[in-house]
C-alpha cells in the first residue's frame, strides 16, 4: 500500500494483532490518494509502486563514482590542491563539490570573485582529468540587489505570505524569498537559469546540488515556511509542503537537461524529496554525524529509501558534523563504497579529512575502499540500468532477495548490492569479529579470499582492517574493471574481469549493461546489454537487449582480460574460445590484484574476447 | 662550451620532434623500466619482486597482470600496483603510477606514457627541463648565499649564548649578595616601623594618660601601671604563636618559594578573611581589590596578580622553576637563620625595654586595639610579600602573560569591546616588551653595571647600606625620621633592583633552556617576531612565544609556542584561543631556506588551523645545498642520448 500525502501528517500503528495490520493516518490538509499494490512478491510490490511514481533516472556514469565534498573548498587553489592530492595518492574520484561559500554572498549562480576568480579555468582543469564539478543551488533568494531576486520580484514569482506580500524568511544569505516552484511557468523560468549564458562561469562539466529545499527557513515555524504561506493557485503551504522540494528538484534537473540540449543527462542531488523524486536525481540522507551509530543507521535508511524508489541515495561518508576518528572514517569508506551514492562530505567547522590526512596506512585503506567501488563500477552501472527499468533498488534488504528466509526480515546491518553481492558493515571501533547471516540455500564466496561459506547460517567472521565482510552469492557473475585510473572517465576503454561464482549445480549467470554513460541515446537503443551464462563448463555471452530495440547503436572495443572462477574444480588447465577455436591458459590467480594477495581462484588468462560479441568459452 | 652543448641539445630536440613516431613506438622489453632495473629484467624467467611468483619473459608488459606487486607490467596499466618510468630526456626522469599509462592524459614530458595512439603527447621536456634547471639554479644560488648567512648566525648565536651564560652566573652571584642586603634592610625597616609604631602608640597613650590623669588620682594610676606590667608577659606569649602564622614570615617565605602559588592563594584568602573579620564586615564584597585599598601598603599590580594566581595554579611553568627557586630558598633560609637569631635577640631585648620602661595606659584599650593593628600588619605583610615575588614572575613569564591575555579575551570575545581589547592589548604589549628586549634590560642597568669604575656596583651598594646601618640608632627615641625614610627608600630601591635581577635571571634561564636547533641556528628567533599582512589581518609569529592574528586593536591568539616538528622543519604553536564551534586555534609555520626572515602564505586550510611559510637563512643547510647541486648535475647529465650520436 502506498499513501501519498502532500501535507505533513502523522501515522499511528493501532493495536497490533497477529492476523492483521492496522495503520492510522492523519493529515492536516491536502488530498489523500491511497493505492494498493498486490504483489504477490516483494519485488513485484516495488515494481508496481515504481510504475506509478516513475522509475529512477539513469545517471551519468561519472555519478556512480566517488564524490569529494566539503563545506567548503575555499578557493581555486584549494580545489587544485585537493584534486592533486587524489592524484598524488592514486585515489580515483570523479566529482569535486563546492558548497555555499563559493558564491558571492550566498547568491546562487554567482561566484565569489576573490576566491573563485576563474571558475571556468578551474572546471577545465578538472575536466582535463575527466573530472566533474558540482555547485550548490538553493531555493532561498537573497533579498538585495541580486539580479535573480530582482527578476523574481518583478515577475511576482515568489511564494506569498498570508497577507499577500512576498514571503520573507531567513536562510543562509539572511533575508530571503522563495520562488514558487508549484507554478509550471516559474519552474520553466527557473530551469532557464542553468543555461551557460545565465549561469556565468559554468561549463559543461558542472552539475548541481539542491539543498535546503524543504524549504528551510531558519526563522520559520518548524524551521520551514509558515503553513499559511500562499502558493500558485491560492494553495496554502500546509497543503503541499512535502512537494515543494520535489518541484524545486524537478525544475533544476530540467534546467540541466535544457542546458545540455537534451543530450546530457542531468545530475542534481537533492535533500528534500517526495514520491517521484527518483525521476530527477539522487538524494542523500541529510546532515549526519561522525559517530558509529550514524554509520550503522545509514544502512536501514538507504535500504528504506531504495524500496520507495529512491534507488540513488547515500549518506555522507565520514559524517557531516564532527570529526571522525580514522578508524570510523575508514569503516565508513568501506561501507560507503557500497552505497548507491558515494560521497564524502564534512561540515565547515570540522577538521580537514581528505583521504590522505590520516597517515599512510589509513590512506592505503581508504584507497582500497575506493578501489573496491571503482572495480565494481560495471556491476553498479548495470544495477542502475535495472533500477531505471524495473525500479528495483541497487542496495537491497536481504529479504528482498530472500523473501522466504525469515532470518533476513530484521537484518538491518547486512544488505545486498544487486542480486549477487552481500556486504556487512563494521559498526564498532576495534571490532574483532562480526556475525554475518548468509541467507538462502546456496553458498557464498568470501571476497577477501574466495573461500566458500554455507548459506542459511550465521558465520562468525574475523574482521580485518582492510575491508568489511563481503560475499558473492553462488550462481552469479559479476563484471568488474580492475584497472584504476584518476576517474571513471579514463576507464572507458579498460578491459573487464568476470568473476563467476558457481552454485551447487556448477552454473552461474550475470549481466553487463553499458552505454555512452552520458547522453540519452540509450533511450533510442544505443546501449549494450550482455547476458553471461555459465553451465556445463561453458561460459556463453549473448545479447540481452531485445533485437531492434532502437535505431541508434552503441559499440565498445572493450575486451575481457580475465575470467575468475569461484568453486570450479581445480583440474582445469585450458579453455577454448569459440568462434576461432583459440586455446587459452587457465591458471591459479588472485581474486583481486592487491599487494600480497595469494592465488586462490582458477583464472582464464587473457581470453581477450570482445565484450560486444557473442562468444563461448569452453573449459577443457 | 656551454653554447656548444646547448646547440647540440637543440639539434637533438629537433630530432626528437622530427621522428615522433619512432620515439613513441614502445619496446616491450624496456617499456617503463628504470635504468637500475634493466638488468633485473634480463633473465628468461623473472621473479616478481615480492617473491610471490615467477613469470616468463614473454609475460613482461603483455597487458596482463601476473605479479600482484606489478613487477611484470612496468610499462602497462595492467597492474594496479605498477610503476612506470619515463626517461624524460632533457628533464628529470619520473616514475608514475601505471594507472596513468594510456589513460589519455600526458603525464611524462616525453609523452612516453601515452603510446596507444589515442592521444598525441608532444615532447615538452626541453622547455620544462630548462625551466626546472633555471629554478634549481636559482635555488642553489639562494642556498649558497643562505649557507653563509646561516654560518654567521650560528657563530653569533654561540657568542651570544656564551655571553648569556656569563651574565647569568654573574647575576646569580649578585642576586645572592643583594638578597642578603635586602633582607637585612628589611629587617631594619621593620624594626624602624615597629619603633615608630611604638612611639606613636606611646604618644597616644601618653595623651590618653594625661587626660585620665586629670581625672584620676596618683595612687590609682600607679596600680594601673602595675596591672599592665603583669599583663604584659602574657601578651607577649599570646603574640608568639600568632607571630608564627604571620611571619614566622621567614619560614613562610621559604615555603612560598618552594611551593609556588597554591600556598599563596591560601594565604591571600586568609588575609582577606582576616580583613573581613577585622573590619567587622562579613560581606562578600570584600575582595582583594578592596583589601588593596584598605591596606595602605603600596602594592601595584595587585589585581593583575590575583588573576595570575588563578592561572598559575594551572601552570606547571612555575613549578618547573623549582631548582632556581629552591636554590634561592636555600640561600635565603641560611640567611634567615642567622638573621632571625639576631632579630629575635634584638627584638626581644628591644621589646622588653620598650614595654618595660614605657608601657602605660589601659589594658582594655590595648586589647581592643592591638589585635586589629596586628592583623592589619600581618595581612599587609602577607599580601605585600608574595606580591613582590609575583611581580617577578609576572614580568618574565611570557606564557603566563599570554594566559592572562587569553583569560580576558575569553571574557570579551563575544562582544567586540574595542576599549577593553585595546587596554589589555597595550598592556600586554608593555609586558611583552619588558621581557623581550635584552637591549632594554641593559639600558636599564647600564649605569649600575658600567659606571662602577674600580668598584663593582654591588660593592658600592653594600657600602651604602653599611653606612645606613651605621648611622641609624635604634635606641634613640624618638626615631630620626630622615634616617628612617632613608632606610625605607634604600630598601625599596634595592628590592626593586633585586626583583629586576631575579626577573632577568629567570629570563636567561628560560632562554638558555630553549631548543635553538642542532646548530643553535634559531637563537636569533628568540627575540624576534615575524609579520605578514593579509587583507585586514596582520599575522604575527613570535617563535618560542606565540602566534597571533591582529585586526586593528583586537588580537586573537593562534597558539602558544609548542615545539619544532619534523626535525626543525616546522614551528608548531598550539592551544590558542578557543574557536567558536571548532578546535582550539593552532598554527604550523613551515620553514624554508631564504635569504632573510620572511613570513608568507598564511592560510587557514581547516577551521582554526593556520599554516604559514617562513623563509629564513636558518634553513639553508649545507647538506641540502650539496643535494641540490647533485640534482642539478644529474639533470644536466641526463641530456638527450642522441647528443652522443651526433
Amino acid at each position: 500500500m502506498q499513501i501519498d500525502v502532500l501535507a505533513p501528517g502523522w501515522d499511528d500503528p493501532a493495536n497490533p494483532s497477529p492476523n492483521r495490520i492496522d495503520t492510522l493516518w492523519m493529515a492536516e490538509a491536502g488530498v489523500v490518494d491511497a493505492f494498493f499494490f498486490v504483489g504477490p512478491e516483494t519485488k513485484d510490490v516495488v515494481r508496481q509502486y515504481l510504475s506509478l511514481t516513475g522509475t529512477p533516472a539513469m545517471p551519468q556514469h561519472f555519478a556512480v563514482g566517488y564524490h569529494q565534498c566539503r563545506w567548503n573548498y575555499r578557493d581555486e587553489e584549494d580545489v587544485d590542491t585537493v584534486d592533486a592530492g587524489f592524484d598524488t595518492h592514486d585515489i580515483p574520484y570523479d566529482v569535486l563539490w563546492l558548497d555555499i561559500e563559493h558564491t558571492d554572498g550566498k547568491r546562487y549562480f554567482t561566484w565569489d570573485k576573490t576566491l573563485f576568480p576563474d571558475p571556468v579555468g578551474m572546471q577545465k582543469r578538472l575536466a582535463a582529468k575527466g573530472r566533474h564539478m558540482v555547485t550548490i543551488v538553493d531555493p532561498h533568494m537573497k533579498r538585495d540587489d541580486y539580479w535573480l531576486h530582482k527578476e523574481a520580484t518583478e515577475k511576482g514569482y515568489y511564494v506569498k505570505d498570508s497577507s499577500g506580500r512576498d514571503f520573507d524568511g531567513w536562510c543562509w544569505p539572511g533575508s530571503s524569498s522563495y520562488p514558487d516552484m508549484l507554478n509550471p511557468e516559474i519552474r520553466e523560468w527557473w530551469s532557464e537559469k542553468f543555461s551557460f549564458e545565465n549561469y556565468k562561469g559554468s561549463t559543461p562539466s558542472l552539475y548541481t546540488w539542491n539543498d535546503m529545499n524543504e524549504p528551510s527557513v531558519f526563522n520559520g515555524p518548524e524551521v520551514t515556511m509558515p503553513r499559511d504561506a500562499v502558493h500558485y493557485g491560492d494553495v496554502e503551504h500546509r497543503e503541499l509542503h512535502n512537494a515543494y522540494g520535489y518541484y524545486f528538484h524537478m525544475a533544476s534537473s530540467e534546467g540541466l537537461v535544457k542546458r545540455g540540449e537534451r543530450k546530457d543527462r542531468p545530475f542534481v542531488l537533492s535533500r528534500a524529496f517526495f514520491a517521484g523524486t527518483q525521476r530527477y536525481g539522487p538524494i542523500w540522507t541529510g546532515d549526519n554525524s561522525a559517530d558509529w551509530d550514524h554509520l550503522k543507521v545509514s544502512v536501514p535508511m538507504i535500504l528504506t529509501l531504495g524500496l520507495t524508489g529512491m534507488t540513488f541515495s547515500g549518506a555522507d561518508v565520514g559524517g557531516f558534523f564532527g570529526n571522525p576518528e580514522p578508524e570510523l572514517l575508514v569503516r565508513w569508506y568501506q561501507l560507503g563504497a557500497f552505497y548507491p551514492f558515494f560521497r564524502g562530505h564534512a561540515h565547515l567547522d570540522t577538521k580537514r579529512r581528505e583521504p590522505w590526512l590520516f597517515g599512510e596506512r589509513n590512506t592505503a585503506l581508504i584507497r582500497e575502499a575506493v578501489h573496491v567501488r571503482y572495480s565494481l563500477l560495471p556491476y553498479f552501472y548495470t544495477l542502475f540500468r535495472e533500477a531505471s527499468t524495473s525500479g528495483l533498488p541497487i542496495m537491497r534488504p536481504l529479504w528482498l532477495e530472500f523473501p522466504q528466509d525469515k532470518e533476513t526480515f530484521n537484518n538491518g546491518e547486512a544488505f545486498m548490492v544487486g542480486p549477487a553481492l552481500l556486504a556487512q558493515g563494521v559498526y564498532q571501533a576495534g571490532e574483532k569479529s562480526v556475525s554475518v547471516y548468509l541467507p538462502g540455500t546456496e553458498s557464498w564466496y568470501y571476497l577477501r579470499n574466495g573461500a566458500a561459506y554455507k548459506g542459511g547460517v550465521s558465520h562468525k567472521m574475523e574482521v580485518f582492517e582492510d575491508s568489511i565482510p563481503s560475499f558473492q552469492k553462488a550462481g552469479t557473475i559479476i563484471p568488474r574493471k580492475d584497472r584504476f585510473r584518476r576517474s571513471s572517465t579514463q576507464m572507458v576503454n579498460d578491459p573487464y574481469t568476470l568473476v563467476i561464482a558457481l552454485n551447487s549445480s556448477n552454473s552461474a549467470e550475470g549481466e553487463l549493461y553499458l552505454d555512452d554513460g552520458k547522453s540519452f541515446e540509450y533511450e533510442e537503443g544505443a546501449f549494450m546489454h550482455r547476458h553471461f551464462v555459465f553451465s556445463d563448463n561453458k561460459l556463453v555471452s549473448t545479447n540481452k537487449a531485445r533485437i531492434n530495440a532502437g535505431k541508434k547503436k552503441f559499440s565498445s572495443e572493450c575486451v575481457i582480460e580475465r575470467v575468475i572462477f569461484l568453486g570450479l574444480s581445480a583440474n582445469a588447465k585450458k579453455a577454448v574460445i569459440e568462434p576461432g577455436n583459440i586455446e587459452v591458459d587457465i591458471e591459479l590467480g588472485p581474486l583481486s590484484l592487491r599487494p600480497g594477495s595469494s592465488p586462490v581462484a582458477l583464472t582464464i588468462r587473457k581470453p581477450n574476447v570482445h565484450v560486444a560479441d557473442d562468444w563461448t568459452i569452453r573449459i577443457l | 662550451m656551454e653554447t656548444n652543448l646547448r646547440f647540440s641539445l637543440l639539434i637533438s630536440l629537433l630530432c626528437l620532434i622530427a621522428i615522433p613516431s619512432l620515439a613513441s613506438i614502445p619496446s616491450r622489453d624496456s617499456l617503463g623500466i628504470s635504468p637500475q632495473d634493466v638488468s633485473y629484467y634480463k633473465a628468461g624467467v623473472i621473479k616478481c619482486k615480492d617473491g610471490s611468483k615467477k613469470f616468463n619473459r614473454d609475460q613482461l608488459n603483455d597487458e596482463f597482470c601476473d605479479c600482484p606487486d606489478g613487477t611484470d607490467e612496468p610499462g602497462t596499466s595492467a597492474c594496479p600496483e605498477g610503476k612506470f618510468y619515463c626517461q624524460n630526456l632533457g628533464h628529470t626522469p619520473l616514475v608514475i603510477f601505471s594507472s596513468r599509462v594510456n589513460d589519455g592524459i600526458c603525464d611524462c614530458c616525453d609523452g612516453s606514457d601515452e603510446y596507444d595512439g589515442k592521444v598525441n603527447c608532444s615532447n615538452t621536456c626541453w622547455e620544462a627541463g630548462k625551466a626546472a634547471r633555471d629554478k634549481l639554479n636559482k635555488k642553489i644560488a639562494t642556498y649558497q648565499e643562505g649557507v653563509v648567512i646561516r654560518n654567521k648566525e650560528i657563530e653569533k648565536a654561540k657568542l651570544a649564548i656564551a655571553k648569556d651564560e656569563e651574565e647569568l652566573s654573574k647575576l646569580k652571584n649578585e642576586e645572592i649578595s643583594l638578597r642578603d642586603l635586602v633582607s637585612k634592610l628589611k629587617e631594619q625597616k621593620e624594626r624602624i616601623e615597629k619603633a615608630e609604631k611604638e612611639e606613636k602608640l606611646k604618644k597616644e597613650l601618653e595623651e590618653k594618660r594625661l587626660k585620665e590623669e586629670a581625672e584620676k588620682q596618683a595612687a590609682k594610676e600607679k596600680e594601673s601601671i602595675e596591672a599592665s606590667l603583669q599583663v604584659e608577659p602574657k601578651d607577649a606569649k599570646e603574640k608568639a604563636p600568632e607571630d608564627s602564622t604571620e611571619g614566622g614570615e621567614n619560614g613562610k617565605k621559604a615555603e612560598l618559594e618552594d611551593e609556588g602559588t597554591s600556598h599563596e592563594v591560601l594565604s591571600r584568602e586568609s588575609s582577606a578573611e582576616k580583613l573581613a573579620k577585622m573590619t567587622g564586615n562579613q560581606n562578600e564584597e570584600i575582595n582583594s581589590e578592596h583589601a588593596e585599598e584598605e591596606i595602605d601598603n603600596d602594592d601595584s599590580g595587585h589585581a593583575e596578580e590575583e588573576i595570575d594566581n588563578h592561572k598559575s595554579a594551572q601552570k606547571p611553568e612555575q613549578v618547573s622553576d623549582h631548582s632556581s627557586a629552591s636554590d634561592a630558598a636555600d640561600v635565603n633560609s641560611e640567611e634567615q637563620q642567622h638573621e632571625s637569631a639576631s632579630t629575635a635577640g634584638l627584638s626581644k631585648e628591644e621589646l622588653g625595654r620598650l614595654v618595660a620602661s614605657r608601657w602605660t595606659g589601659e589594658k582594655s584599650a590595648e586589647k581592643d586595639k592591638n589585635p586589629k593593628d596586628e592583623s592589619l600588619k600581618e595581612s599587609a605583610d602577607d599580601v605585600a610579600e608574595p606580591a613582590g615575588e609575583e611581580e617577578n614572575y609576572e614580568s618574565y613569564i611570557s606564557d603566563m602573560d599570554d594566559d592572562r591575555y587569553k583569560y580576558k579575551e575569553e571574557e570579551s570575545e563575544n562582544e567586540y569591546n574595542g576599549d577593553s581589547d585595546e587596554e589589555y592589548a597595550d598592556d600586554h604589549a608593555d609586558t611583552a616588551e619588558s621581557y623581550k628586549s635584552d637591549e632594554e634590560y641593559k639600558n636599564d642597568h647600564s649605569e649600575e653595571i658600567s659606571t662602577t669604575g674600580g668598584l663593582s656596583w654591588i660593592d658600592k651598594i653594600q657600602q651604602t647600606v653599611q653606612r645606613v646601618f651605621q648611622s641609624f640608632n635604634f635606641f634613640k627615641t624618638p626615631v630620626d625620621l630622615s634616617e628612617s625614610s632613608r632606610v625605607k627608600k634604600e630598601y625599596d630601591d634595592l628590592s626593586s633592583k633585586l626583583s629586576k635581577i631575579q626577573s632577568r635571571i629567570h629570563h636567561l634561564k628560560e632562554k638558555l633552556k630553549r631548543d635553538f636547533g642542532k646548530d643553535k641556528e634559531f637563537y636569533s628567533f628568540h627575540d624576534q617576531c615575524f609579520e605578514n599582512k593579509q587583507n585586514k589581518y596582520v599575522y604575527k609569529v613570535c617563535p618560542f612565544k606565540k602566534a597571533t592574528q591582529n585586526e586593528g586593536h583586537s588580537s586573537t591568539q593562534l597558539g602558544q609556542w609548542d615545539k619544532f616538528e619534523e626535525s626543525y622543519r616546522i614551528m608548531a604553536f598550539s592551544n590558542g584561543d578557543r574557536c567558536w564551534n571548532g578546535p582550539d586555534r593552532s598554527m604550523k609555520v613551515r620553514l624554508r631556506c631564504g635569504l632573510k626572515n620572511d613570513l608568507t602564505d598564511v592560510d587557514e586550510p581547516s577551521r582554526c588551523e593556520y599554516v604559514a611559510i617562513l623563509s629564513t637563512p636558518a634553513m639553508c643547510v649545507e647538506e641540502k645545498l650539496k643535494e641540490l647541486k647533485q640534482k642539478l648535475a644529474d639533470m644536466s647529465s641526463s641530456q638527450p642520448a642522441s647528443h652522443d650520436e651526433l
